[in-house]
């Protein structure tokens, strides 16, 4: 090889080897170095990069991996704690549990869900084999298969995937719970969803509500009728709120005239809305509805200040680092991006609180369903509308039933959660989604016996249906749990 | 009660981590360490199980003890509120750790994992009043292992015991050693 040609090698490996060190630590696209296909949701932010890997740059492989385990615990320590996390990190940090940890380290999140591995990715983005529970509960005293008769010739794939158990969540899942649960009717005599029937509840009319001739907006906003109508009928009015809380947010809450006119806005953006509806705000960013808007997703990097960081600020010019900058991402998602079938037709639709809520009617009764449909486009989005759930809720609405026997999508997938007394729509679509047993206690049983429960979210093809039908499956958990305790003595096998 | 929960973990962590940040600046031997942490453990675990448990749920009868506390809207057992502190302590530091364990646990997890353990536990039934001291390698690193005995303060403790249908021992007097706590201080 002549001397040219090797110089020209290296040249090329060198410039490349710039490129590719200032994208990772100074700014610019860094496409490149994805170095797989990144897991559902966290696909929103994967360009991000900072969000996940936190440790700098140049740190070492052990550095890097804790700090990354960090940034798992910072997004979702939150809700680990609310499901009572059945294996939480602490318990394996004990070093009596090395022994454990050898074969399973389960103080690292990544050691089951690793990141960027398509290939071996399953549901909840779950890397390790379905038998995993082998690890720790098939020798000795932890055997599970000898403590317990009834699990005798199970096989570990199925201990997590046949409906009786989970990893972190199994509050709708433990013995006890299923001994209390034992026996109850498919369906309750009267069935109701608790915190929808509080929701939907009608509301006495507020001593402020206003009127069609209450509005106080710019005479060009006034001359369309269709807009003063939506708000007239809307709960917005009932509730007191004229078109300046929303239009002119700075003159201050249903301020004079004058005051409104002169700081209105004719489209304000999310903040507004935020303003007034905190819970349901803070809980939309949890989920993917809303995950790009999360505050631990890092931000845009500034070239600037990591050249200063590297001591190049004098070096670089200002329009190379210009040039250098991160791309900004959209702060909200579309429905193009999203991984799930979706209609063709809502592509181009972003993801914030006008996409359901029609701002000026704010017709919760669309947004819990025609919002939700006039976007998904899967089996089981299809199926409700010939569903049972369905016919319940178009009664509701109709006013044949009593408010919460209707059920609508937000009903299942958005459930209002109480919180000092006061019931908010919990907007983390994800709270009841994965594992779908997590959806047991905050919807399912208000209506429905345990038993049935678990036999119909045990039931893949009855979820595609969207319950039209009755369970194919039998889970038989709460059977094996009411035999145990009607023993009454340790149940040690043989 | 979790903020008493709460209170009581922090104190006896702030206590641990002074005791053995004192430790090491003033030589003081790792068995008097771990004997001074048995004794802020031992301490709260008794006034919880007698003043609490005991008084509220034998004594006066005005609410119970469970597992699935939350859900029960009851105390949690006192075992649970031990392992609680023990947690709440390996969420700060890796200083020192324990557990409460036993030859005879109601629930698996908790009997002996290490050889240490094992004869640790045997050691505190066998010698009554006696504690056990030992070291052990774990994951690659060494530590100096402290096992006291654990006893049925109250009456609660041994009816509890005795009738659960997972415990393997059903004839639990008070004052017996139902177990043992195990102290771990690495050695560096």
């Amino acid at each position: 090889m002549s001397s040219n040609v090797i110089l020209w090698v290296v040249a090329a490996t060198l410039v490349g080897a710039v490129y590719i060190a200032t994208a990772m630590v100074v700014g610019g696209d860094r496409r490149m170095l994805l170095i797989g296909k990144t897991t559902d949701a966290h696909h929103q932010f994967e360009m991000s990069c900072e969000t996940c890997h936190a440790a700098s740059a140049f740190a070492g492989a052990a550095a890097a991996e804790k700090a990354l385990n960090k940034t798992c615990r910072k997004c979702h320590e939150d809700e680990l704690k609310a499901a009572d996390d059945s294996h939480p990190r602490k318990k394996f940090r004990n070093p009596r549990m090395a022994a454990y940890r050898e074969k399973l380290d389960a103080r690292l999140c990544t050691s089951c869900h690793l990141e960027h591995r398509p290939e071996i990715t399953r549901t909840n983005a779950v890397t390790v084999a379905l038998d995993f529970c082998v690890a720790c509960h098939s020798e000795g005293d932890q055997d599970v298969r000898t403590a317990r008769p009834s699990h005798a010739g199970l096989g570990f794939e199925t201990c997590a995937s046949a409906g009786c158990h989970n990893y972190h969540d199994n509050r709708a899942l433990y013995e006890k719970f299923l001994v209390r649960h034992a026996g109850e009717p498919w369906l309750a005599a009267a069935p109701v969803h608790k915190a929808s029937a509080r929701q939907r509840a009608p509301k006495p009319a507020a001593p402020a509500a206003l009127g069609r001739g209450d509005a106080i907006a710019p005479e060009a906003a006034l001359a369309d009728p269709a807009w003063l109508d939506r708000w007239a009928g809307s709960g917005h009015a009932a509730a007191g709120v004229n078109c300046g809380a929303c239009h002119a947010p700075k003159s201050g809450k249903n301020a004079a005239r004058e005051k409104t006119l002169a700081r209105w806005v004719d489209a304000p953006g999310t903040a507004v809305c935020e303003d007034c509806h905190r819970p349901q705000a803070r809980t939309f960013v949890l989920g993917r509805h809303g995950m790009r808007r999360h505050p631990r997703v890092a931000k845009p990097r500034n070239p600037l200040r990591q050249l200063r960081k590297l001591g190049l600020s004098e070096v670089v010019p200002d329009e190379v680092a210009s040039w250098l900058a991160d791309a900004v991402p959209p702060t909200t998602m579309t429905v193009a991006e999203a991984r799930i079938p979706m209609r063709p037709d809502a592509a181009h639709r972003a993801l914030d609180c006008g996409t359901c809520h029609t701002p000026h009617a704010v017709d919760t009764a669309r947004a819990a369903v025609e919002a939700c449909a006039s976007c998904h486009d899967d089996s089981h989005t299809r199926a409700y509308f010939d569903s049972p759930h369905h016919a319940l809720w178009r009664a509701e609405l109709a006013g044949k039933a009593e408010p919460g026997t209707g059920v609508s999508c937000a009903t299942c997938h958005m459930p209002g959660t109480g919180r000092r007394g006061r019931i908010a729509t919990n907007h983390n679509q994800n709270d009841t989604l994965r594992p779908n047993e997590k959806m047991i206690r905050p919807v399912c049983l208000d209506c429905h016996g345990l038993g049935f429960s678990l036999n119909a979210l045990a039931d893949a093809a009855l979820v595609g249906r969207n319950f039209t039908g009755t369970p194919a499956v039998r889970v038989e958990s709460i059977d094996w749990a009411t035999k145990r305790a009607a023993t009454g003595k340790r149940d040690t096998g043989g | 009660m979790k903020r008493t929960s709460l209170t009581i973990a922090a104190l006896a962590f702030g206590i641990g981590s002074a005791m053995a940040t004192s430790a090491a600046a003033e030589g003081i031997s790792l068995r008097k360490v771990a004997d001074m942490l048995y004794q802020v453990m031992s301490a709260d675990r008794e006034v919880y199980t007698r003043r609490v448990v005991q008084r509220l749920t034998v004594d006066n009868k005005v609410v119970t003890a469970s597992e699935h506390f939350e859900d029960d809207t009851a105390l949690p057992l006192p075992a649970q509120m031990f392992r609680f502190g023990a947690e709440r302590v390996m969420d700060e530091t890796e200083d020192f750790s324990y557990a409460l364990l036993s030859l005879n646990p109601i629930n698996r997890k908790n009997g002996p994992g290490t050889d240490l353990e094992r004869k640790g536990l045997q050691f505190v039934v066998d010698n009554p009043g006696e504690n056990f001291y030992g070291e052990e390698e774990l994951g690659g690193e060494r530590y100096f292992a402290a096992v006291y005995p654990d006893y049925a303060v109250v009456e609660a403790c041994a009816s509890c015991h005795n009738g659960h249908k997972d415990s393997p021992r059903r004839d639990i007097e008070v004052g017996d050693v139902m177990g043992g706590v195990v102290i771990r201080i690495p050695i560096k």
